[in-house]
């Protein structure tokens, strides 16, 4: 079997491997892309793994299990070894995230200053509880200790930016600008 | 290479570790996790003696499995601090399996009944003996360790991967709690799935349906019991044991 059948036997397992475990197919071949450009930029080292895995969950949010399975494949790395490092690590996530991530501050200041209810007003405005992700993929909802900028009470971080001076009557609009 | 062990002058091959010598010399020391067809792991450190470099004055305390004999080493294997410490480590497996035989009879060897600290009951002792044997000795590499700390535990990929595994068993053979077991219904699927089955005796090479005249009753296999009674080990390990042992790191 040559290099370019190779990949191509490696293509069809990876759909079927998608279709057995009901993985959504994301968008397809820009995906395989994604992983083999992440496997070429480590020089396909073994060594690399975590870099590697971090790159991956850069990608997708999340470590999905047709890429580890891929990943196992191309480096010769046991899965075993490959879901040892993924749940070794806290990390490293194998449920999906969404495309945004929240994290809400409980820390005293922010307590102090209504946390409580921002929490349960994002809880009701997004229809999930802390620690799960919305049915379209579009957030993921965590609550943190302190974020240190309580002069700002309360605050969330979304993605990279901070949402300040929360309170639980507005804190839906201040969420519509994530897509 | 000459060493001194509970005060008397011995030698040992180069490259030997510590426990290998103090075996070799018929003093025994506890150790769950060496096995002699595995690589030293050092994970239960029941194993640990204590030792003092030539011309040093500390006594240090390490795992025999994985410490090689030095030249002009000095070592103690069963000192009142040693039977101590290895004291505490049996209460400490006997708080994560209270249950398991195996692990009561270590410790009351030691006169350790009762744990101090409140704990868990699980048979498994983490020792890895089967996630070794899975990668080393059958390369199948279809169990491995997941989650850490206190959630840390012996799984398959996402907690229900079996296609790796050929059902050989080796896992349960060496474990030695009984922690692990064979599941007589996966055993079954991986058996019949498409017509073949995977076997052991032919170092796991696919058998069809045809080959076998025994019709996969491979715990009433002839070949199987034969070749228990003969090598008196799991057949993978039989095989294992003619392969030469790797060199202790260190």
């Amino acid at each position: 079997m040559n290099r370019v059948d190779a990949i191509h036997a490696l293509e069809a397992a990876l759909s079927a491997e998608r279709e057995r475990t009901g993985a959504k197919p994301l968008k397809g071949a820009a995906e395989l892309r994604t992983v083999r450009q992440i496997l070429a930029a480590h020089g396909g080292k073994a060594s690399q793994i975590i870099a590697i895995l971090q790159d991956l969950q850069a990608a997708y949010h999340y470590l999905p299990e047709p890429e580890l399975r891929f990943i196992s494949r191309e480096l010769d790395v046991p899965l075993t070894r490959l879901y040892a490092i993924a749940t070794f690590y806290k990390a490293f996530r194998l449920v999906p995230r969404g495309r945004h991530e929240i994290s809400l501050c409980m820390g005293t200041a922010c307590h102090v200053r209504g946390a409580v209810r921002v929490k349960d007003a994002l809880e009701r405005e997004l229809g999930i509880g802390v620690g799960e992700t919305t049915g379209d993929m579009r957030f993921s909802f965590e609550t943190v200790r302190c974020l240190g900028c309580c002069g700002q009470a309360p605050v969330m971080m979304v993605d990279e930016e901070l949402v300040s001076k929360l309170d639980h009557l507005t804190v839906g609009k201040a969420l519509e600008k994530y897509k | 290479m000459k060493f001194v062990l509970n005060g008397k002058a011995r030698t040992a091959a180069p490259g030997a570790t510590v426990l290998d010598a103090a075996r070799a010399a018929g003093i025994d020391i506890p150790a769950v996790c060496a096995h002699d067809a595995l690589q030293p792991y050092g994970a239960c450190r029941l194993c640990i003696v204590e030792v003092r470099e030539k011309g040093k004055k500390r006594w240090r305390v390490v795992a025999s499995c994985l410490y090689p004999v030095k030249e002009g080493l000095e070592v103690e294997t069963g000192t009142e601090r040693i039977r101590r410490l290895r004291r505490l480590l049996l209460e400490l497996l006997l708080a994560r399996s209270n249950g398991a035989p195996y692990v009561r009879e270590l410790a009351a060897e030691y006169g350790v009944t009762k744990a101090r600290f409140s704990g868990l009951d699980d048979d498994c002792i983490l020792c890895g003996l089967c996630v070794r044997v899975c990668a080393e000795v059958v390369g199948a590499n279809a169990i491995g360790f997941a989650q850490r700390g206190i959630g840390r535990k012996v799984d398959s990929p996402f907690g229900v991967d079996h296609s790796r595994c050929v059902a050989c068993g080796a896992c349960t053979f060496v474990c030695p709690t009984g922690a692990i077991q064979m599941e007589h219904v996966r055993a079954l699927e991986l058996r019949t799935a498409g017509g073949e089955h995977l076997c052991r005796y032919t170092l796991m090479g696919f058998l069809s349906d045809a080959v076998c005249a025994l019709n996969y009753e491979c715990s009433r296999c002839e070949i199987d019991q034969k070749f228990r009674a003969e090598a008196g080990t799991h057949p993978m390990l039989a095989r294992a044991a003619k392969k030469p042992r790797k060199k202790a790191r260190g």
